[in-house]
C-alpha cells in the first residue's frame, strides 16, 4: 500500500501573475509575458525576447525579512514558497512541530550568481570574491535559502534534468510521500532570467528568431515555429499525504495520482528514439496512476515553439496515448509564457487547477497552422471548455529527460 | 510487507589517489594521501596552493560512443567511473533491458569549468567566442545525461545537485527506485572536477588547509578541495543472486534532513545530522549500537569534526566510544559532490572486506573530539554495519546504512 498524495496548495510568481487565479485569467485572455527582455541588454544577440516578471520585489512576498543573502532565483523560490505555505495553512507554529520538506527543480539555480563571484575574482583578485556570493554558487542554494527563511527542516532536495527539473522534482516528493518518509513537502521548480543561461541559449541557436509571418513569439505546434522564447518564474505545489491532509482539515486541490519519465540516449537527434521516451514516459505516468488513456480529459504539452521538439512531443504523446489524440484538448501555455525550465511543469500543473476548477483550458496563443502530420484536432488559439476529472502535465528537455504526471480530481 | 532489498555489486572510483577500485582500496588501506600542489590553474594570488587532484586520469580509455573533446571534466570521470563499476560488477550492457537501466548522480557544481571558460572570455572581452558548446556541456544534468548517453541506458536518468552531501542522496533515490521497482539496475554516485569557482570560495571562507587535511586533530587547519568521481551498481538483491553477483553490501535505508539555519555553517547543536543519522537508522532496522563503523564527513574543519563528533555522540551515547569513525578525507581531500559516493564505495569495501581506513595525519587528538577515529593505520575488523554521513552547504545532510550482505538471512 502506498500513500495517496494530494495538492493543499500553491505558490506562484511569474510573468503572468503571482496568483493561480491571476495566471489562469492572463492565459486565457491570451496575455503574452514574451517581450524584449529589459533585465540585460541583448545588443548583438539573435533574439531580444523573454518572458520576465516586470519589476519583481520579493520584499512584497516576504515583508522585511532579510533577503540581502538571497539571489533572484532564491527570492523566487522563497516568494513562491511563501505563498504556497499561506494558501496551504501551513502557519509558522505549525511549521515547528512538523518537518515539512522542500525539493526544487532546478536547472541552472543561478548561474549568473556563480560567473559573477568568479569574475570577481578574475578581475579584482581572489580575496575580493565574497564568501556570502559563494554560498548561493552551489546549486541547491534556492533550496537552502528558503529552507532557512521558512524553517522547513524536512527533507530537502535539488533536482536538475534541464526543463524537466520541476515537474521530476514533483515526481520525486510524490515518491517520499508515497514511502511514508515524509507528511509534507512542498515541491516544484524555478529558474530565473539572466544573461548567462540567455546568451548560452542564444549561442546554441534554441531561440526563436523574427518571423514575418508568425511576429516574433513562439508558437508551440504551429507550422512557422522556429525556437523558444525564455521566462523565468518560481512555482511550487504543497504535497501531502491525503490522509494527514484530511486529519488536520486542510483544502484538497487535486491529487498527484502518477508519474513517470524516459530518457532519450539519442537527445533528440534520432526522431524515433525521441519519440520512444516521451511515449514511454506517459505510459509509465499512466500505468502509475492506473488511468487508460481515454481517461485523460486533457494535455499540458511542454511545447514550447522549439522545431524538432514540438513534434518528438506530438508524436510521443500520439504513441504513448495509443493513438487516442484526436479528441483529447491541449494546450501548451510556453506560448504566452516562454520556456520557464524548473518553473515550467509546476506552472502547467497550477493553470490546470484552475482549469480543474473553472472548466476552461487556455488556447495555445498565435497557433494558427497546426503541422499536418500531429494527431490534434482539439487544438486551438482559443480557450476550450471541459470538465477535467484527470489530466497529462508532460515536459520534454533538450538533453534527452522526459517527463509526465497525472493530476486528478480527489 | 516485504520490501526488496537493494544491493552493491559494483564499484567505480576516480580519485585523487587512484582510479578503479583495487588501486583505491590498496591506496586507502596504506594511508596515501592525493594531496599536492594544484597544477589546475595558477594559485599564485592565493594564500593556499594545495588541493586534491586527478592525475593519473586518460578518459579515451572509458568511451566508446561519445567524443572526449564535448565531454567536460566531471562528465569525463563520471562515464570512468560508470564504465569502472559495471566492469566491476561484471554486468554485460548488451543483457540488459535498456530501458529499466537507469543513473542517479550527484554533484556541488556541475561543470564548473565550462563557466570559468566563460567567464575568461567574459572579462578579456571576447564573448563572441563562447558557442554552443556552453549550452552543451555547462549544466549540471549533463553529468547524469552523458553516462546515459554512452551507454545507452533509456532509463531514470536524475541529477541531484545537493553540493557536498549530493552522492549520498543519489545513491539514496537511486535505492528508492529501485525498492520502487522502476528499474532493474541503477548507476548510482557522484562527480565533481577541480575548480576555480570552488577553490575561491573555500579559500574566502578560510576553510582550506595550508599543507595537509587532518580531520579530528587539534591542530587541523581546514579542508583540501578536491575532484573525483565515485559511481556504484544498485541492482535488487534477488537479480544479483540470480546472475551469480559478488555483493559487496546491501543498502538498508537512508536519512535526509535540512538544519534550515545557514547557508555554510552547521546547526551549533548538530540536531540536523542527528536527525538524518536517526532516521537512517530507523529505516534500516538498526540499532546504535550495531553500528560498527561511521564513515565521517570529517572535512577538517575545526567546526565540522567538533559538531560531528557531538552529533555522533548526543545520538549513539555511550556506544559512541566504541564506533570506529574515520574520515577518508584525509587522504582525499574533500571531493565536493563526488565525496559521498566514494565514500560509500570504501564503506562497501570495509563491509566485504572487514577492514577500515584511517584518518591519517592524526597527531594530537582535539580534546573535544574524543571519539576512535582509527588514526593513521587501517583496522581489521568485521564491519556488519557501517553508516556514511555527509553534510552539505544549505544545512543538507544525509546519512547511509550499509549492511554486509548475509547469504543466509
Amino acid at each position: 500500500m502506498r500513500n495517496r498524495v494530494v495538492i493543499t496548495g500553491v505558490g506562484v510568481v511569474s510573468s503572468l501573475g503571482d496568483t493561480p487565479g491571476c495566471l489562469q485569467f492572463s492565459l486565457c485572455a491570451g496575455r503574452r509575458a514574451v517581450k524584449p527582455v529589459e533585465l540585460f541588454s541583448t545588443a548583438g544577440l539573435g533574439c531580444p525576447l523573454g518572458g520576465e516578471i516586470p519589476s519583481f520585489d520579493a520584499q512584497k512576498y516576504l515583508g522585511r525579512r532579510n533577503l540581502r543573502p538571497l539571489d533572484r532565483t532564491s527570492r523566487l523560490v522563497a516568494s513562491a514558497a511563501q505563498l504556497a505555505l499561506d494558501d496551504s495553512g501551513w502557519s509558522e507554529s505549525m511549521r515547528k512541530d512538523e518537518e515539512v520538506g522542500l525539493v526544487l527543480g532546478t536547472m541552472f539555480c543561478s548561474v549568473h550568481t556563480i560567473s559573477e563571484f568568479d569574475r570577481r575574482a578574475l578581475e579584482a583578485g581572489p580575496r575580493y570574491a565574497s564568501p556570502m556570493d559563494f554560498s548561493n554558487t552551489v546549486i541547491n542554494a534556492a533550496a537552502g535559502q528558503t529552507a532557512i527563511l521558512h524553517n522547513l527542516r524536512g527533507i530537502n532536495s535539488t533536482i536538475s534534468t534541464g526543463i524537466t527539473s520541476g515537474l521530476q522534482a514533483i515526481a520525486y516528493a510524490t515518491e517520499v510521500i508515497r514511502s511514508g518518509r515524509a507528511r509534507a513537502v512542498l515541491a516544484g521548480g524555478a529558474d530565473e532570467m539572466c544573461f548567462e543561461s540567455f546568451y548560452g541559449f542564444d549561442r546554441a541557436g534554441m531561440l526563436c528568431r523574427s518571423n514575418e509571418s508568425a511576429g516574433d513569439f513562439p508558437i508551440p505546434f504551429d507550422k512557422r515555429r522556429n525556437g523558444f522564447a525564455l521566462g523565468e518564474g518560481a512555482a511550487l505545489l504543497m504535497l501531502e499525504d491525503a490522509h494527514f491532509a484530511r486529519d488536520r482539515g486542510a483544502r484538497t486541490l487535486a491529487e498527484i495520482t502518477g508519474h513517470g519519465c524516459g530518457y532519450d540516449c539519442s537527445q533528440g537527434e534520432d526522431e524515433e528514439s525521441s519519440v520512444n521516451a516521451i511515449a514511454l514516459s506517459v505510459r509509465h505516468a499512466l500505468n502509475d496512476a492506473f488511468t487508460e488513456p481515454h481517461e485523460i480529459d486533457c494535455l499540458s504539452a511542454s511545447a514550447n515553439g522549439s522545431y524538432a521538439g514540438d513534434r518528438h512531443e506530438a508524436k510521443g504523446i500520439f504513441a504513448g496515448l495509443n493513438g487516442q489524440t484526436r479528441k483529447l484538448p491541449v494546450t501548451a501555455i510556453k506560448s504566452m509564457l516562454g520556456e520557464t525550465l524548473g518553473a515550467s511543469g509546476p506552472l502547467q500543473a497550477i493553470a490546470l487547477l484552475e482549469t480543474m476548477r473553472d472548466g476552461v483550458l487556455p488556447g495555445i496563443n498565435g497557433l494558427e497552422q497546426v503541422d499536418d502530420d500531429f494527431a490534434f484536432d482539439m487544438i486551438s488559439p482559443d480557450n476550450t471548455q471541459l470538465d477535467l476529472e484527470a489530466a497529462l502535465i508532460n515536459s520534454v528537455g533538450f538533453d534527452g529527460h522526459c517527463c509526465s504526471l497525472v493530476m486528478a480530481k480527489v | 510487507m516485504k520490501q526488496l532489498r537493494v544491493v552493491v555489486t559494483g564499484i567505480g572510483v576516480v580519485t585523487p589517489i587512484g582510479t578503479g577500485r583495487e588501486r583505491f582500496w590498496t591506496n586507502l588501506l596504506e594511508g596515501r594521501s592525493g594531496i599536492g600542489p594544484v597544477r589546475s590553474f595558477d594559485t599564485s594570488t592565493y594564500s593556499v596552493h594545495r588541493g586534491a587532484e586527478v592525475h593519473d586520469f586518460e578518459v579515451e580509455n572509458y568511451l566508446s560512443n561519445l567524443d572526449a573533446a564535448h565531454l567536460g571534466r566531471a562528465s569525463q570521470f563520471a562515464i570512468a567511473a560508470a564504465r569502472l563499476a559495471l566492469a566491476d560488477a561484471n554486468v554485460e550492457i548488451a543483457s540488459l533491458d535498456l530501458e529499466r537501466a537507469g543513473v542517479s548522480m550527484g554533484t556541488t557544481s556541475g561543470e564548473p569549468r565550462e563557466v570559468e571558460r566563460f567567464d575568461d572570455l567574459f572579462v578579456s572581452k571576447k564573448l563572441e567566442r563562447v558557442g554552443p558548446e556552453f549550452l552543451a556541456l555547462y549544466p549540471s544534468h549533463v553529468i547524469a545525461a552523458h553516462i546515459a548517453r554512452e551507454l545507452r541506458f533509456a532509463g531514470i536518468n536524475i541529477m541531484i545537485p545537493t553540493a557536498c552531501a549530493a552522492g549520498n542522496y543519489a545513491i539514496a533515490h537511486a535505492f528508492d527506485v529501485l525498492r520502487a521497482g522502476r528499474a532493474d539496475l541503477m548507476l548510482a554516485g557522484g562527480s565533481d572536477s577541480f575548480s576555480r569557482i570552488t577553490y575561491t570560495g573555500f579559500a574566502q571562507l578560510g576553510a582550506i588547509a595550508p599543507e595537509v587535511c587532518q580531520p579530528f586533530d587539534r591542530y587541523r587547519k581546514g579542508m583540501i578541495p578536491g575532484e573525483g568521481a565515485g559511481v556504484i551498481v544498485l541492482e535488487p538483491l534477488s537479480a544479483a543472486r540470480h546472475r551469480g553477483a559478488r555483493i559487496y553490501a546491501e543498502i538498508s535505508g537512508y536519512g535526509l534532513s535540512c538544519d534550515a539555519h545557514h547557508m555554510t555553517a552547521a546547526q551549533p547543536t548538530g540536531d540536523g545530522a542527528m536527525r538524518a543519522m536517526k532516521q537512517a537508522l530507523e529505516q534500516s532496522g538498526t540499532n546504535p549500537e550495531d553500528v560498527n563503523y561511521i564513515s565521517a564527513h570529517g572535512t577538517g574543519t575545526a567546526t565540522n569534526d567538533r559538531l560531528e563528533t557531538l552529533a555522533v555522540k548526543k545520538l549513539f551515547g555511550e556506544a559512541a566510544y566504541r564506533i570506529p569513525m574515520s574520515s577518508i578525507k584525509s587522504m582525499l581531500g574533500h571531493t565536493m559532490g563526488a565525496a559521498s559516493a566514494i565514500e560509500a564505495a570504501a564503506c562497501s569495501l570495509a563491509v566485504y572486506h572487514g577492514r577500515i581506513p584511517p584518518t591519517i595525519n592524526l597527531v594530537e587528538p582535539d580534546p573535544e573530539c574524543d571519539l576512535d577515529y582509527v588514526p593513521n593505520y587501517a583496522r581489521e575488523q568485521t564491519v556488519r554495519v557501517a553508516m556514511n554521513n555527509a553534510y552539505a552547504f544549505g544545512g543538507n545532510n544525509a546519512s547511509l546504512i550499509l549492511k554486509k550482505y548475509d547469504s543466509l538471512n
